[in-house]
């Protein structure tokens, strides 16, 4: 399997956050329309649908592309993808005027975001990566 | 079965040839078990503490779960 490197590599990136979409659509539906929280969260739901998973997409033609000797490892490689992806979110988020989220929270959201992506890269991005013969 | 059928399973039987020795020389079933091992993920004590981490910092400020779940 050596045909459209790049074609694999996007396509590894974007299956984790894609598959992901249902759960997340689903906790803001419930918090929407169920508890009401008055925050018109479809104005914003273009980040999590279309932004993130075609950057991850992006971010794993990156690391393919990256392929010299000294290649950072994936699971690093995509915790770097927060310091794109979190201004760009938070950017949306507060050009609407939606939210003012405090500091402290801020802090949490970023730390987590960045544990969170590099479990997910290192063990399920390299795993499909594996899968799709290209090399983690 | 008309003429056609019978010329089509006789072109059949000339094309395919019959199976030989249909028995496996050797059993595949341990080769199997050492790729599985071979393969089983480990997961080293850093990636459990950071685990530890992400459920302590949930649990320390669960409003941060719907900014966290905005990133995934």
């Amino acid at each position: 399997m050596t045909a459209h490197p790049y074609l694999r590599a996007y396509m590894a990136g974007i299956v984790v956050p894609t598959m992901f979409l249902l759960v997340i659509f689903a906790f803001f539906w419930v918090m929407r329309f169920v508890y009401n929280v008055p925050i018109p969260i479809e104005h914003v739901l273009v980040f999590p649908m279309a932004l993130v998973p075609n950057l991850w997409g992006v971010w794993n033609i990156l690391y393919l592309r990256m392929h010299t000797g000294r290649r950072l490892p994936i699971g690093l490689h995509g915790a770097m993808l927060v310091f794109v992806l979190s201004p760009i979110g938070y950017l949306l988020v507060r050009a609407q005027q939606y939210l003012i989220v405090p500091s402290p929270l801020i802090l949490a959201i970023f730390g987590g975001i960045m544990v969170i992506y590099y479990l997910v890269w290192k063990y399920a991005v390299a795993f499909l990566n594996d899968l799709l013969g290209i090399s983690s | 079965m008309n003429e056609r059928d019978e010329q089509i399973v006789r072109l059949l039987r000339n094309v395919i040839r019959p199976m030989e020795d249909a028995e496996l020389a050797r059993d595949l079933w341990p080769r199997m078990l050492d790729k599985m091992k071979g393969t089983a993920i480990r997961v080293p004590w850093f990636d459990w503490a950071l685990a530890g981490l992400l459920v302590l910092l949930l649990c320390l400020f669960p409003a941060a779960i719907p900014g966290i779940l905005y990133h995934l």
